[in-house]
């Protein structure tokens, strides 16, 4: 059977209007898919996380979960539906697109009969002078409009790097929010010869100078507060820099664990018989207004710690005796610091590095990177941020000044480094990478055959750098896991452990292992050695004491529940406090003898600082003063 | 005759044009050359720079995208508390719907000895949007990360995940060696 | 110091503890270290799908080949329209359907622009013969890549229903689009800012079935505007049509109309969807055009004004242009908007942030990247000033011809005119 022209032409015209109508109807529906989901994600529903939610406070409520796996299903299947129906629509489409196409030149190409050729055409010259004035017209109206489109786009790249960074300092004196807690007697308020200690110049190496400090406090008629502050009256004062011998140094307690990070305090008279909840032997305990797991240091009469939350970053300056805040300076506005700051784990937090001072400034890293320099009227010096650390638990490696510079151990996931940076311009001196992992551990400073040696721990290497230009002098590849103890150095040798791993003695003149023992490791506490003896805390609550030179286990001690703050050596004991704030203080002897136990009552796990006749503890929001009245 | 001459040269002058565009073309070859590979090369997403934004799951051509979560099983702790299989938080270590993270029920979960789970991503219900990814990359050892699946992957010019990656964690790679697959490579 | 979470895993740990002390120094590192199972378990593998192979890649070169000799076999020595038809349905089904639109010839180019720019950018050889290839046919046979070897020529093609004929003003005018959208194609690849040909191919989303909302609006809206106006973006869009018509213009070989020679009947003069034919000149226009040879003087004088223009142009529009690179972008924005550092949901900003990257060094690259478009975008200017400019010129140029005879440079020899011509073959 043959079909005429006719039958073909109402054939075609047919199926083109059917499937014309077809593809507008599935596109019809196509669109209302799209429009639907794009409204409504099946996968983010809201209602589902209410219900979540719901859940976590409700945990048992059994109906409650019926309900989300029910709803939970119903969105799965939304979701493939959708997309199933989507791919099927676009197939359908097509198919229907095809036919239409072909239907519509079938159509046309039967229809058309051969058409009569334009008698003339268009008139050739008239069409040329026409494109010739289009051209013009639009040609010009491109550039024109091109250069109307980015006249007013301005090169903001220029303006970047012409601003001073950080030239506003917030230096917020204390004066109200200050609060000095009565705990069981009168705030003592002292003063003396500090002010001359505050100067690095006018201390002297000998410790035994200091040593009369305290011994009889005295009454003054002035308030401590305003004795013992600084002018900081807008005056433009620059700080001159005086790098103090490390005889100065000892005489302070700069650093977390003292001078050098050694956990040594040359202090005399430290109070170890103290009751907190009593308030015996508490001279005063005041607030600190951000928490830290960061120890205090001191120089001279004035005492600093840092804290932080996720809005703010702050230094604060006590006066060491009344206990007043004198300042705080607060670690904002600091060029190329991260809006937000990092996660960290509750016992790390976001100020868990120690503050640092040399008696010029006082140099603070927190957990965004933030690491900035003020003098001793809170006014800054100098601010710069490191870059985000990548550290999962929190950045908590504590700083290390000693002449000109400052020393920065920056291992994280993203890199591992030690850095140095000029105290008092904040330039980056030199910095050393580390062919470790990750780590949490304090640099400590040791003077090793005459020559100054900035000491790390980490996953694998126990290692030395030249202070002066971070060359790797020797190393050891010794520790595994995650290293938060610092190492120790005396004896001429250099100690470290992490738990799991082991704890060892090398020899730091070529990295030889002399010994090692695996018994009690530390976790978070550093171990110290003192009069040949070093003694190691678990966080499990042992207090371990071994021969320094030979590794011999002389005692141990299970002394509570667990250890976080680090022991340390001080009036010739040791002294450690566990972590519910119970201190032992022990004989530096190779036989136990516990020669006194006093409890604070709140949870410690930082390290205490020392001065003569006092010491210092910080307990999250709270800073402590122990002394004899 | 006159037309002969017109003709003749105009022929030459395409004749001289037509060798001066060649010869501009074997100047591009000639400078290609310079820079050519015999590789192909595809697209594929280094998991040590990937930050998990979610774009993966949005920006690719294709829906659901080619990007899919791949499991290095050599750096799994099988875990019960799986960070990438249990929503934070959740209410019981099961299988159960209102713990599970994963939008689509992609990951199944299975029990190999006390305490260890084993966790296989199922290619065709992921939607790579990354969340076990992050989950695993936060509370465990990372060993969930997200990969350009080349049997999904049409290989564009220029890949759309590649532009809008926050981390530029997407680069080209030779087809010969198209994963880069946890444990297998290591960063630097 | 504290770890926090180490406690929680602590049982996790302890009971690890014999097997991290054999092996904790020299195994991986891990936060939970992988257990030894005791039960046998035997674990799965990865699965990692191979690509398409290499091979595959010169499969489609060879494709590409062969299609484009075929092409040219039919419109040269077979005259078939038909044989042009067929092949247009076989590379809408391979190359569209089948290779998902991807790899294709126009977008080469940017691949080219690339790499001469970046020399670390590694083009693969099946991407530089895809952008050769079509140039060396078309210089000897014309357009045949265009005719039925382009996924998205023959996809316009096929679809022609009704087509309407333009003005050649109109044509004229909208023509110079391709050349300002190579320019920028260029500049944006060369810089290593975007693909735009790719970004924007209206039709690659057609093919693979799956696009984005707007791409698809697109894609639909040049299909029916391609019912009635002969390919679309073939002839007012496509950057490598530029390319393919200098070298069509100068073709060698090149389909004609008639097989023998042209007897003037004008049955040929509406075959063309595409108005590319051009019509015997009547020596009356030329001598009508007095004043032509002043004209072509101002014109030819005008080029290197219009050029400098261009590049004025080009040189003013760097700045707004380089914005549209994502780094420069971001840098201006973190340098003008500070506070977007504070919105936790741009994942942009808060990505860079918590990067190893500094703030000096995003800056530093994001004026890397406007310095070549400093020198890019001028030289794109003084081209789109030398394209206008010349089009103008070629205006008053009046070539003789004597016969109907295709415009080699705009003709995609689909073969549509040789079915018009009564003329019989000579034996």
């Amino acid at each position: 059977m043959t079909m005429n022209i006719e039958n073909k032409l109402t054939l075609s015209r047919n199926v083109a209007v059917v499937s014309g109508i077809f593809c507008l109807a599935v596109s019809f529906l196509l669109l209302l898919n799209y429009w639907q989901v794009s409204r409504f994600d099946p996968l983010e529903s809201k209602a589902m996380e209410v219900l979540v939610e719901r859940l976590s406070e409700n945990p048992d409520d059994d109906a409650l979960k019926n309900d989300i796996r029910n709803m939970d299903l119903l969105a799965r299947k939304a979701y493939f539906n959708s997309h199933w129906q989507i791919r099927t629509g676009s197939y359908l489409l097509l198919f229907g697109a095809v036919l239409f196409a072909f239907a519509l030149r079938m159509y046309h190409s039967l229809k058309s009969k051969i058409e009569v050729p334009e008698p003339h055409g268009e008139d050739e010259l008239q069409a040329r002078l026409l494109s010739q004035k289009w051209i013009l017209i639009s040609g010009a109206a491109v550039l024109i409009l091109a250069l109307a489109g980015s006249h007013a786009s301005v090169n903001h790249l220029t303006s970047f790097g012409t601003g001073k960074p950080g030239e506003s300092l917030p230096v917020t004196k204390a004066e109200e929010n200050i609060e000095v807690i009565e705990v069981g007697g009168e705030p003592v308020l002292q003063s003396g010869d500090s002010l001359l200690a505050a100067d690095g110049s006018a201390a002297d190496d000998s410790i035994g100078m200091l040593a009369g400090d305290d011994e009889s406090p005295r009454s003054t008629t002035t308030p401590a507060g305003e004795m013992s502050l600084p002018a900081t009256s807008g005056a433009e004062t620059t700080v001159n820099f005086v790098f103090p011998e490390a005889g100065t140094l000892r005489a302070h307690y700069p650093a977390f664990r003292g001078a050098f990070g050694n956990g040594i305090s040359a202090h005399k008279n430290v109070p170890v018989d103290f009751d907190g909840p009593s308030g015996k032997n508490i001279l005063w305990k005041v607030n600190v207004p951000l928490a830290g797991n960061n120890s205090p240091v001191i120089w001279g009469d004035r005492l600093f710690l840092s804290g932080a939350n996720a809005q703010k970053r702050e230094i604060y300056c006590y006066d060491r005796y009344g206990g007043k805040l004198l300042w705080t300076a607060s670690a904002s506005d600091i060029p190329g610091s991260p809006p937000t700051s990092p996660k960290t784990t509750d016992d790390t937090g976001l100020a868990a590095p120690s503050v640092t001072t040399d008696g010029n400034c006082v140099y603070a890293i927190f957990g965004n990177g933030d690491l900035l320099a003020v003098d001793y009227n809170g006014k800054r010096m100098w601010a710069r941020n490191l870059g985000m650390p990548d550290n999962h638990y929190g950045h908590s490696s504590s700083l290390l000044a000693w002449k000109n510079k400052l020393y920065v151990q920056y291992d994280t996931n993203k890199g591992r480094k030690l850095l140095a940076l000029n105290v008092q311009t904040g330039e980056m001196l030199w910095e050393t990478n580390r062919n470790v992992k990750i780590s949490w551990a304090s640099p400590i400073m040791a003077n090793i055959g005459g020559k100054y040696q900035v000491i790390l721990s980490a996953d694998p290497l126990v290692a030395g750098y030249d202070a002066e230009t971070g060359k790797q002098l020797w190393s050891a590849s010794v520790l595994s896991g995650e290293v938060g103890s610092s190492p120790a150095f005396g004896e001429g040798l250099v100690f470290a452990a992490n738990e799991y791993a082991r704890l060892v003695a090398i020899n730091p003149s070529g990295g030889q292992v002399v010994w090692e023992q695996d018994e009690y490791l530390p976790e978070v506490a550093s171990p110290v050695v003192s009069g040949g003896l070093l003694f190691v805390a678990t966080s499990y609550g042992v207090l371990a004491c071994y021969d320094a030179k030979t590794g011999e286990k002389l005692w141990e001690h299970d002394g509570g529940t667990g250890y976080y703050s680090s022991p340390v050596v001080a009036d010739g004991k040791l002294i450690i406090f566990d972590t519910e704030g119970k201190m032992q203080a022990f004989a530096l002897a190779r036989e136990k003898n516990l020669v006194s136990e006093s409890a604070l009552g709140v949870k410690v796990v930082t390290t205490p600082a020392f001065a003569n006749n006092r010491m210092f503890v910080r307990t999250g929001n709270a800073l402590w003063c122990i002394g004899s009245k | 005759m006159e037309n002969d001459k017109i003709k003749s040269r105009r022929e030459f002058i395409r004749g001289g044009a037509r060798i001066s565009l060649a010869l501009a073309m074997g100047g591009i070859a000639g400078f290609a050359a310079a820079g050519i590979s015999r590789e192909k090369w595809v697209w594929q997403i280094d998991p040590f720079e990937c930050t998990q934004c979610g774009r993966c799951a949005t920006e690719c051509v294709l829906t659901p995208s080619a990007v899919k979560c791949v499991h290095a099983f050599d750096l799994c702790g099988y875990c019960d508390l799986c960070g990438g299989y249990l929503k934070p938080n959740s209410n019981a270590l099961s299988t159960a719907g209102e713990n599970q993270l994963c939008p689509t029920s992609a990951i199944s979960r299975k029990f190999i000895e006390e305490p260890y789970f084993e966790y296989i991503i199922n290619e065709n219900l992921c939607i790579g949007c990354g969340k076990c990814v992050k989950g695993c990359t936060s509370f465990g050892n990372g060993s969930l990360h997200l990969q350009i699946m080349h049997n999904l992957c049409v290989n564009c010019n220029q890949c759309a995940i590649a532009r809008s990656c926050p981390s530029n964690a997407i680069r080209r790679v030779k087809a010969s060696e198209a994963y880069l697959v946890k444990g297998d490579f290591t960063k630097d | 110091m504290n770890k926090g979470s180490k406690i929680a895993t602590r049982f996790l740990l302890v009971w690890l503890l014999m097997f991290t002390l054999v092996t904790g120094m020299y195994g991986q590192q891990q936060r939970f270290p992988k257990p030894e199972f005791e039960s046998g378990y035997a674990q799965p593998h990865t699965l990692t799908p191979e690509p398409r192979s290499t091979a595959m890649e010169w499969l489609d070169v060879a494709v590409l080949t062969a299609v484009m000799a075929l092409s040219a076999w039919f419109v040269l020595c077979k005259r078939s329209r038909q044989g042009i038809l067929w092949l247009s349905v076989f590379t809408l089904l391979y190359f569209g359907f089948y290779r998902d639109g991807c790899i294709c010839a126009v977008g080469s180019l940017q691949n080219v622009a690339l790499s001469f720019a970046d020399p670390s950018y590694a083009i693969s050889v099946t991407v530089l013969l895809f952008f050769l290839l079509p140039l060396i046919f078309s210089l000897f046979f014309g357009r045949v890549f265009c005719g039925a070897a382009c996924p998205l020529g023959v996809i316009q093609d096929l679809i022609i229903v009704k087509p309407i004929s333009m003005p050649s003003w109109l044509r004229k005018t909208l023509g110079l689009i391709p050349y300002i959208y190579l320019a920028l194609a260029l500049l944006f690849a060369a810089t290593g800012s975007d693909f735009l040909v790719c970004r924007y191919d209206p039709f690659v989303g057609i093919f693979r079935m799956d696009a984005p909302f707007l791409m698809t609006i697109l894609g639909v809206a040049f299909l029916l505007t391609g019912l009635f106006i002969g390919r679309p973006y073939c002839r007012f869009l496509c950057p490598y049509g530029v390319l393919l018509n200098w070298t069509s213009t100068v073709s060698k070989w090149h389909l004609t109309i008639t097989p023998a020679h042209c007897i003037r009947c004008k049955l040929c003069t509406t075959s063309c969807p595409f108005d590319a034919i051009d019509r015997p000149t009547d020596p009356k226009v030329i001598k009508g055009s007095h004043d032509g040879a002043k004209r072509f003087l101002v014109y030819a004088l005008l080029i290197p004004v219009w050029m400098a223009a261009g590049g004025f142009v080009g040189f003013k529009a760097h700045i707004r242009l380089s914005k549209a690179n994502p780094d420069v972008y971001l840098a201006e924005l973190l340098i003008t908007h500070p506070e977007v550092k504070k919105d936790r949901d741009n994942i942009d900003v808060q990505t860079f942030l918590s990067s190893a990257k500094t703030m000096d060094q995003l800056v530093e690259e994001a004026r890397g990247i406007r310095r070549k478009f400093k020198y890019g975008s001028t030289a794109a200017g003084a081209f789109i000033g030398l394209v206008i400019g010349m089009t103008l010129l070629n205006q008053v140029i009046f070539r003789r011809n004597e016969d109907y005879v295709p415009n080699n440079g705009a003709c995609f020899s689909c073969g549509r005119c040789m079915d018009f011509c009564p003329v019989e073959r000579k034996s």
